[in-house]
């Protein structure tokens, strides 16, 4: 099933032609608005000039090296690729060496149609080579404006961690207009041997719009991925993250929160997959759903035959502000290993009455004290990113920031 | 300061206090005692304004109908209400819920904001009363905190309330001896001529350490004994049981006055 990438794109185009989206039948698109998702056009990509020139508001203020993808063009403009870090390489897409095999995980896995169609016409996107310890947050932005020809964008997101390296790489994915459309970003993560990555997607495109995630990574042994998901935006916005652990003692800790207003209905679909001895992984999701808005989330933990001493852990809490709101919440166990510790646990609740009477009675209002009850249950979510101008991003658009 | 009136409070039909009546003076510390059951912790919950339960009578603050208020117009108002069981808020930070808190009712009351570093001399203040190491002021509200560390900040919150009526509710319990001396210290620091005090207890042994101007007993929801501080001793030495017989009897329903 492996090819290289010229091979699969070609493949892809192919199978556009009978593709079929995914029904209420396929479990990991249950959820999903099936109607919308048949209104997305997807096409070759083409760039765009309807898109106003400073985007620094939309996302957060980090210093470092910045690559600027517009509907799955990279944007020489906006992005900042000079001067950088030691160890680190960036460049278009079209500019990287792709010849190389993809590795058989990555071709096999992603069959649903939209990574077809991301295969198909996401051919522009970042290529990011990390052979070192740069300190800088190296920062991609995704922006989806819906067009004439085609209202979605497709773009590709490459991670590639030499032995030993470590980084911290945030994908921030945003929109512009208020036409219908929207993004599908597939990332391809692979860490070498001892290497560490951070991870963070900042997902809060607009709300006519639609954001597709995808994020494939392959670990090697004793790698350590540090994976954060905050999944504001979009009308449906869906990330999915399959995580391969294949070598031994490797560690995946994935935690998000996703805050739904409105109809919205937020998506997480993670697999982890345990391919070896003593792997660890780490799920652990927030997801607070007001007015009539859904959240989802369907986190499996699949322990294959030979990958002893497992040690997982998933949990997934939910706060519903609403009557109308809603979340499904979805553990999933499959184990084929021995001696393997996995545990799962999932939470749903309104806000606590008794800790809103606690507060009430110190004289805080009522709007007050929910609103902080709501700040420092999502909050947690943000407890282990350093950077403040991340931080600073994420409780501006939760409206906390005068707290 | 507080007059409260043939107070009943119910829960779905079920009623739990019978008629209590009670005049609290300024500056006066009154206790009470009961056996478990009897109301103690329902009466602190009705003055405190919580949800839940239907209340007939009266209850007024310098003249101001508190049962007409939310709870946070009651703290507006001057009413502190010390939990029996402190509710933990992971995720807010306790520094924060203070000051939020403290602004809250000066708001309410039309005084101005307490800017960060006023309110940290306040805080500092207060956490010495209490013994309080320094880190305490970031952790989240609560959570993670031992039961002595629990009642300790409950005292932390009056002194920074400086309410005008605090209402204790078991705040003995759960204590060892140590923590029992520190938060009793706290409470008769905060003792002084404008704010009264009501304190609920099951055990006398608190009443050592914050010696009542007046002692009452509620037993099955009325207050059936009122007296000064040596009833307490002598509950110590004969139990509620003499209460539980004959209480009705011998009520005295009209409570203490100041």
């Amino acid at each position: 099933m492996s090819g290289t990438v010229s091979a699969l794109r070609a493949e892809a185009l192919e199978l556009v032609e009978s593709l079929h989206l995914p029904t209420k039948r396929d479990e990991a698109w249950r959820y999903a608005p099936h109607k919308t998702l048949s209104e997305l056009t997807f096409g070759p990509a083409t760039a765009t000039d309807a898109l106003p020139t400073d985007i620094d508001d939309q996302v957060p203020a980090l210093d470092g090296p910045r690559i600027v993808i517009v509907n799955g063009v990279v944007d020489a403009t906006r992005s900042q690729l000079g001067s950088l870090p030691a160890g680190v390489q960036m460049v278009s897409l079209d500019d990287a060496d792709q010849s190389e095999q993809r590795s058989e995980v990555d071709a096999k896995a992603a069959d649903d149609a939209f990574s077809i169609l991301n295969r198909a016409y996401g051919d522009g996107g970042a290529f990011l080579q990390i052979d070192g310890q740069p300190t800088e947050t190296i920062h991609i932005v995704d922006i989806a404006v819906p067009g004439e020809t085609q209202n979605a964008s497709a773009s590709r997101v490459v991670i590639d961690m030499a032995v030993g390296s470590s980084a911290t790489v945030v994908e921030t994915r945003i929109g512009s207009g208020d036409a219908f459309g929207g993004s599908n970003v597939c990332t391809e993560i692979s860490l070498a041997a001892n290497a560490s990555l951070e991870h963070i997607i900042l997902q809060d495109l607009p709300s006519t719009q639609v954001h597709l995630g995808r994020v494939d990574v392959v670990q090697a042994a004793e790698s350590n991925l540090r994976a954060r998901l905050f999944n504001l935006g979009s009308d449906y916005g869906r990330v999915a993250y399959h995580v391969h652990l294949n070598g031994e003692g490797a560690h995946a800790d994935l935690s998000g929160l996703y805050f739904g207003f409105g109809t919205q209905t937020l998506d997480q679909q993670i697999t982890v997959v345990h391919d070896a001895k003593d792997c660890t992984s780490r799920q652990s999701y927030r997801g607070v759903l007001d007015d009539s808005s859904t959240g989802v989330w369907n986190g499996g933990v699949d322990v294959r035959k030979g990958a002893d001493g497992t040690d997982s852990e998933q949990s997934n809490d939910n706060l519903l502000l609403s009557r109308q709101a809603d979340v499904n919440t979805m553990p999933r166990l499959e184990i084929l290993a021995d001696e393997v510790s996995c545990q799962h646990g999932a939470t749903v609740g309104q806000l606590d009455d008794e800790a809103l009477y606690y507060m009430r009675s110190r004289g805080i209002p009522k709007d007050e004290a929910s609103r902080l009850l709501i700040k420092g249950f999502a909050d947690q979510t943000m407890d282990d990113i350093e950077s403040d101008a991340i931080r600073t991003w994420i409780t501006e658009r939760l409206g906390h920031d005068d707290a | 300061m507080l007059n409260v009136a043939n107070l009943t409070a119910s829960i779905e039909d079920n009623p739990i206090l019978k008629g209590i009546d009670l005049n609290v003076g300024a500056g006066e510390v009154h206790a009470i005692m009961g056996p478990n059951g009897s109301g103690k912790s329902t009466f602190a919950h009705a003055l405190a304004g919580r949800d839940g339960y239907e209340i007939e009578g009266t209850a007024t603050i310098d003249g101001a109908d508190l049962l007409e208020m939310e709870p946070e117009e009651r703290a507006a108002a001057g009413v502190f209400m010390g939990f029996q069981y402190p509710v933990e808020i992971p995720g807010v930070n306790n520094m924060y819920f203070l000051r939020t808190a403290l602004n809250s009712v000066r708001r309410t009351r039309g005084e101005d904001e307490i800017g960060a570093r006023d309110f940290l001399e306040i805080a500092q203040k207060a956490m010495d009363l209490v013994e309080m190491k320094k880190d305490f002021l970031h952790r989240s509200v609560n959570a993670g905190f031992s039961g002595g560390e629990k009642k300790r900040n409950e005292i932390l919150q009056m002194a920074v309330m400086e309410p005008r009526l605090a209402v204790l509710d078991e705040t003995d319990s759960g204590l060892d001896i140590d923590a029992l001396r520190v938060v009793a210290a706290g409470v008769n620091a905060l003792r002084g001529p404008d704010r009264s005090m009501i304190v609920i207890t099951h055990y006398q042994r608190l009443l050592d350490y914050i010696k009542p101007d007046f002692v009452h007993v509620l037993v099955d929801g009325k207050i059936v004994e009122s007296g000064d501080h040596t009833l307490a001793v002598h509950l110590e030495d004969h139990g509620y049981a003499g209460f539980l017989n004959s209480g009705l009897d011998d009520a005295s329903l009209s409570g203490a006055t100041a």
